[in-house]
């Protein structure tokens, strides 16, 4: 089946089995290897991408979910004024470890800033509720957030 | 394995009608999920979240409809839903996790029928009915007849869930109540969870109505508890009537999630926190 999107601002079309999973077709058709797939049933986040601007997992999303819609990844979303000043904060703060989890976080997080944006621990905390990192580096993921609110005001 | 995309939603009840056995995959977030694990194998999928109809919230005289592929996000953002039924918007902030939220849907929670789906206990407990259609006609029918056995419910195979109709004043002059027990805040399967409702005039608990969550094969309502307690004060409500017709109502079972002893007293901890509030 034909299905058209926009791909990281960018119009695209591919013959593809509708039903295949949106992370797969990210990974195998687009070779955007950023979102990763960790748990494989939307538990975990490190597959996030956003859809229409909101954040989803895209390994338990198919291909026809994105049909006319807008799918923004982390490789776009770093492009951004607001994604390169939320990967300053992370980088400042140490944030990532082995890595994994990071596309995932990141784009959670850019969501947060983005639409919200108040310097509020709580509030962060839920917006990245979601995403599970395995090296439990929280505490430094939420700092770097709290300072990319700072920053973006 | 066959995949379809309707055309639109007559096209719909025309396909459904002549395809024995399918999914309707609205979100995905449950399918997918039956789907990785082997437990669907080669399904006929019916897509549907494209179809506008099924969408939406919109007030209607002394209703407000909610479409059944309405994400959760949507109704938690919903101005409609956060002025009329607050309990709908607040009890759902901790439902799945904010990526899910954007995916799931109303229908879909309900129509997958698990006994831990988190929004069910808290329509129960609002009187929620659900609009059902087929090719030929469209019926309402109250959520709290709706479930018949484990995953089981009284639709047809052509039939699908439209639309989720609450009373605009279901929650007026309602003191409401909800608490989902789970390991975490996101992402939790309930272990146990209760929603409430209750009218309290000159300390007489003139009206109350509880339904659970994870504590039988499917969410309900728990009339004999409720018809003890109304028209009661505090002091004379005897808790242990009230352990007494819950036990008839409640079949905790005990599984990787929890025992059913803890189940069953968490349950009646949350009732007389409730009546105590």
């Amino acid at each position: 089946m034909k299905i058209t999107f926009t791909l990281n601002k960018e119009k695209v079309t591919i013959n593809v089995d509708p039903m295949k999973r949106l992370l797969d077709v990210l990974r195998e058709d687009f070779n955007l290897l950023g979102a990763k797939e960790s748990c494989g049933e939307g538990e975990c986040g490190a597959c996030t991408v956003l859809l229409d601007g909101k954040p989803v997992t895209s390994c338990i999303l198919n291909a026809i979910h994105a049909e006319g819609k807008e799918v923004e990844t982390v490789e776009g979303i770093s492009k951004t004024k607001l994604g390169k000043l939320i990967m300053d904060c992370f980088d400042e703060t140490n944030a990532v470890q082995c890595g994994f989890c990071f596309p995932g976080f990141f784009v959670s997080s850019y969501y947060y800033v983005k639409t919200d944006g108040e310097k509020d621990l709580m509030k962060i905390k839920r917006a990245l509720s979601g995403n599970i990192c395995r090296c439990t580096g929280y505490e430094k993921i939420f700092d770097s957030v709290m300072l990319a609110c700072e920053r973006s005001n | 394995m066959k995949f379809i995309k309707p055309k639109d939603i007559n096209n719909l009840y025309e396909i459904i009608d002549n395809i024995d056995r399918q999914y309707l995959l609205a979100g995905g977030t449950d399918i997918n999920v039956q789907i990785k694990n082997g437990i669907i194998r080669n399904p006929n999928i019916i897509y549907i979240n494209h179809l506008k109809e099924l969408s939406g919230i919109e007030e209607e005289n002394d209703s407000i409809l909610i479409g059944s592929t309405t994400s959760f996000k949507d109704i938690i953002d919903s101005r409609i839903i956060k002025r009329h039924i607050p309990l709908i918007h607040s009890s759902l902030q901790n439902f799945a996790s904010p990526l899910l939220q954007t995916s799931a849907t109303i229908g879909g929670n309900i129509a997958n029928g698990s006994p831990t789906a988190d929004v069910i206990p808290i329509l129960l407990a609002l009187d929620a009915k659900l609009e059902i259609c087929s090719k030929i006609s469209c019926r309402e029918v109250f959520l709290k007849d709706f479930f018949i056995g484990y995953k089981k419910n009284v639709m047809s195979n052509n039939e699908l869930i439209t639309k989720i109709i609450v009373a605009k004043n279901a929650e007026q002059k309602y003191q409401t109540f909800y608490k989902k027990v789970g390991s975490r805040n996101s992402l939790a399967i309930a272990k146990v969870a209760i929603a409430g409702l209750k009218k309290v005039e000159n300390e007489k608990i003139m009206n109350i109505k509880l339904a659970v969550g994870s504590l039988n094969e499917y969410p309900r309502r728990l009339f004999k508890v409720e018809e003890y307690i109304m028209g009661k004060t505090l002091i004379e409500i005897d808790f242990n009537k009230v352990n007494e017709y819950l036990q008839q109502e409640i079949t905790p079972i005990s599984d990787l999630r929890s025992d059913k002893e803890y189940r069953y007293h968490v349950c009646v901890n949350l009732i007389r926190t409730f009546l105590n509030e």
